[in-house]
């Protein structure tokens, strides 16, 4: 097979962020508004709430004073704590490369097709990822019951004639891999798209004429420049994955309680505002997620070489 | 600096006042109001007709009406209740709680919704059999009313049992025997359900195996080693590896083909109506009840119960709208109109029982009736003592480790372990000190 080289001065990357301002250039009025919105979002949604977990966190158990790391050392010390973890990271486990393998080959077969197959393929991909959330839930909750499921040949291969059957905790991160997949691939698809659209019509051509084959093309050319796209999916998809709430909560309530409460981190710190009614190890606990998310994205940052710029 | 100091310094006081608020009592809160009339009314699905009723009796009182999940053992309600305190509004007048341990948390001193009944309804509590009401008295005070009295009896098919030449057992002994020789000759039959949140109570509080055995707000004793827990865990064991018990639960959607191949099982009284009638859909004149089973080696007879419904109404209101709850309150819990017209279980206030059971009769669902009705009312004075309404709840741990164990097809031992070991560890959760 023949070696690629590309020349240095045409390693060009599709960036996500173009973070370059302008030195010694005052903003202008209009950036200030255009952002404005955001910061207002992020103020509201994201840096007020994480402060007022770390303030509460940092109270004693009955909330009269200050407590030190104590609702940490109560959380951490939870016989379920290390499980949840463990939970969500089998979950991220099966579904992350699956889909990462998925959403990169059926991004490169339609970026291959002729331009208007590709496109009617990408918006039936997209489909499943319209169904959002609960709707998505739904469809699943039929999918998932033996009698109702148009895959009952599937569970009754199993051995599975009842939803407790298909549903038990065992089978749950399969399950809850399937439906974020089903949910997500769709979506990451259309962002893998524009994201080989934004490879330089000329690159590709200089390929060709150095004798690339098309394999090495996808191999040496195409993927390499995806690199911080995947790094963008992996990002928000392990943030989403260990946020994951909605999902085991409602199949724990439709399968009369077969799932634990607790078997996600976020339902473990549900659990402790709500039921046990210690809000500090609430706060504790959204405190520890924030900050494991947080290094894993750091990591994934880091790999993908997502914010770096090349030129 | 001094801007940080300063901005610490209402930090701190802030957080010193958000928890300096004092605990009240049960009685009205401070800060109740009242809507001129209107009352806001909480219930199950189940539920949903005595609201009917109390509506068509009482048309000048406005009621808004809120179905709520019913799953026993759901957590969803008590998040709502802090956020209620939280927000110091919403809170709902009256509500039919789906799991009887609702009742910890909601008299608890943190959430403290439901009002102290003790002098308002002095003569409806003064109508309940002792036994039934019992449980409602916290803290000296009573603070629910109950639905409908839910002790355990013992349900069979007559039909099936006369056909196939058996008799219906009496003991727990009998009943393990008999189910033995059904799954042997009669594959396929079923003598128990194990995968609801009711089991539990079903079979471990009849025998009298500590599970929720409270002595104060903070010390329980669990002890699933103790000789009582450890004949039903063996009997269960046996019966579930002769194909005898079902791992289903009662509730589940998969319980309903079952249900028609039940052929006894121990279950509360409103089995008969919910279950074996509405649900399964058994045949008229099949099913019946005898007296509870009980264990040949105790002294006594005993029971268990399974729900029973709780009613609690909210110390957040005043004036009219605190009126007409309690106009609500009666007639929930001692007017015909509901609990002997249309309530599916046997009422649990005492002068409501034979008119309930009249009117049963003339329903001519159940098989020898007259021998049923007279095992529900004497079972209701059997109810065992030392099973208490915790804040964790017994019958979720029980539906999370025992249930998905045995539907994966592992052994009983192993969910036993699981059930054993969670359920300790649970209640340390809520801060309670476990003692054997």
């Amino acid at each position: 097979m023949t070696q690629l080289r590309i020349p240095v001065q045409h390693r060009v990357r599709p960036r996500l962020v173009v973070a370059q301002a302008a030195p010694r250039r005052r903003p202008r009025p209009a950036a200030a508004v255009l952002v404005a919105p955001y910061v207002l979002l992020l103020l509201v949604g994201g840096i007020i709430p994480t402060g007022y977990a770390v303030v509460k966190s940092l109270q004693n158990e009955s909330e009269t004073g200050f407590g030190g790391l104590s609702s940490f050392i109560r959380v951490a010390g939870d016989f379920r704590f290390l499980e949840t973890f463990a939970n969500v990271a089998l979950v991220l486990c099966i579904w992350l490369p699956i889909m990462l393998t998925i959403v990169v080959v059926l991004a490169l077969l339609i970026d291959a097709s002729p331009k208007r197959f590709g496109a009617s393929m990408r918006f039936v991909y997209y489909l499943p990822g319209a169904l959002a959330g609960i709707a998505n839930f739904m469809l699943w909750l039929f999918l998932l019951n033996p009698g109702q499921s148009p895959v009952d040949f599937l569970w009754r291969g199993f051995g599975y004639t009842s939803l407790s059957e298909v549903a038990q905790p065992a089978n749950l991160p399969f399950i809850l891999a399937a439906m974020l997949m089903f949910q997500g691939t769709g979506t990451w698809v259309v962002v893998l798209c524009g994201g080989l659209n934004g490879i330089p019509d000329a690159l590709l051509e200089a390929a060709r004429m150095d004798g690339a084959t098309a394999w090495a093309i996808v191999w040496n050319v195409k993927l390499p420049m995806l690199r911080p796209w995947l790094g963008y999916m992996a990002l928000l998809n392990l943030a989403y994955g260990f946020q994951m709430f909605l999902e085991p909560q409602v199949l724990s309530q439709v399968t009369h309680g077969l799932i634990s409460p607790q078997w996600t981190p976020n339902q473990l710190s549900f659990t402790y505002a709500y039921q046990i009614l210690d809000t500090p190890a609430a706060a504790a606990m959204s405190v520890i997620l924030l900050l494991v998310t947080l290094g894993l994205g750091l990591l994934v940052v880091q790999r993908s070489r997502l914010f770096q710029d090349e030129r | 600096m001094s801007r940080f100091r300063v901005a610490f310094a209402v930090v701190t006081i802030c957080l010193l006042a958000s928890g300096c608020n004092s605990v009240e009592g049960a009685g009205t809160a401070q800060d109740a109001t009242d809507s001129g009339g209107r009352i806001t009314v909480w219930v199950d699905p189940p539920r949903v007709p005595a609201v009917n009723a109390f509506q068509k009796a009482f048309p000048h009182i406005p009621v808004e009406v809120t179905t709520i999940n019913g799953n026993v053992g759901s957590t969803e309600l008590q998040q709502k209740f802090v956020l209620f305190n939280q927000a110091d509004k919403g809170w709902p007048d009256a509500i039919f709680f789906p799991s009887n341990d609702d009742i910890a948390w909601a008299t608890s001193s943190k959430i403290n919704y439901a009002r102290d009944l003790s002098v308002d309804l002095a003569d409806i509590i003064s109508g309940y059999p002792g036994g039934v009401i019992e449980q409602c008295k916290i803290g000296g005070q009573y603070r629910c009313l109950r639905n409908d009295a839910a002790p355990d009896v013992f349900w069979y098919d007559k039909v099936l049992l006369a056909q196939w030449g058996y008799e219906p057992p009496a003991t727990w002994e009998q009943y393990e025997s008999l189910s033995l020789r059904i799954a042997a000759e009669h594959p396929g039959y079923l003598t128990g359900f194990l995968g609801d949140a009711y089991a539990p109570d079903r079979y471990l509080w009849a025998s009298g195996c500590p599970t929720n055995d409270t002595s104060s707000e903070k010390h329980v004793r669990i002890n699933l080693a103790d000789r009582q827990c450890a004949r039903v865990r063996d009997l269960l064991a046996r019966l579930l590896s002769a194909g005898a018990l079902s791992s289903t639960g009662i509730f589940s959607p998969d319980a309903a083909a079952l249900g028609r191949r039940l052929v006894m099982s121990p279950g509360a009284v409103w089995w008969g109506n919910f279950l074996f009638r509405d649900t399964w859909k058994v045949p008229a004149g099949r099913i019946t009840a005898a007296k509870p089973l009980r264990w040949s080696s105790d002294g006594e007879p005993s029971t268990s119960s399974e729900g029973g419904g709780l009613w609690g109404f909210s110390r957040h209101i005043k004036g009219t709208q605190l009126a007409n709850i309690y106009t609500f309150a009666r007639f929930v819990a001692s007017d015909p109109r509901w609990q002997v017209e249309l309530s599916v279980g046997l009422p649990a206030f005492k002068p409501l029982q034979q008119p309930w059971l009249d009117k049963q009769r003339q329903e001519r669902y159940l098989a020898d009736f007259d021998h049923a009705a007279a095992a529900f009312v004497y079972a209701t004075t059997i109810v065992r003592p030392g099973r208490d309404y915790t804040r964790y709840n017994t019958g979720t741990v029980w539906t999370y480790t025992v249930t998905p164990a045995l539907t994966s097809g592992k052994p009983f031992a192993t969910a036993w372990r699981a059930f054993s070991d969670r359920l300790s560890r649970e209640a340390r959760s809520f801060g309670y000190t476990v003692e054997p």
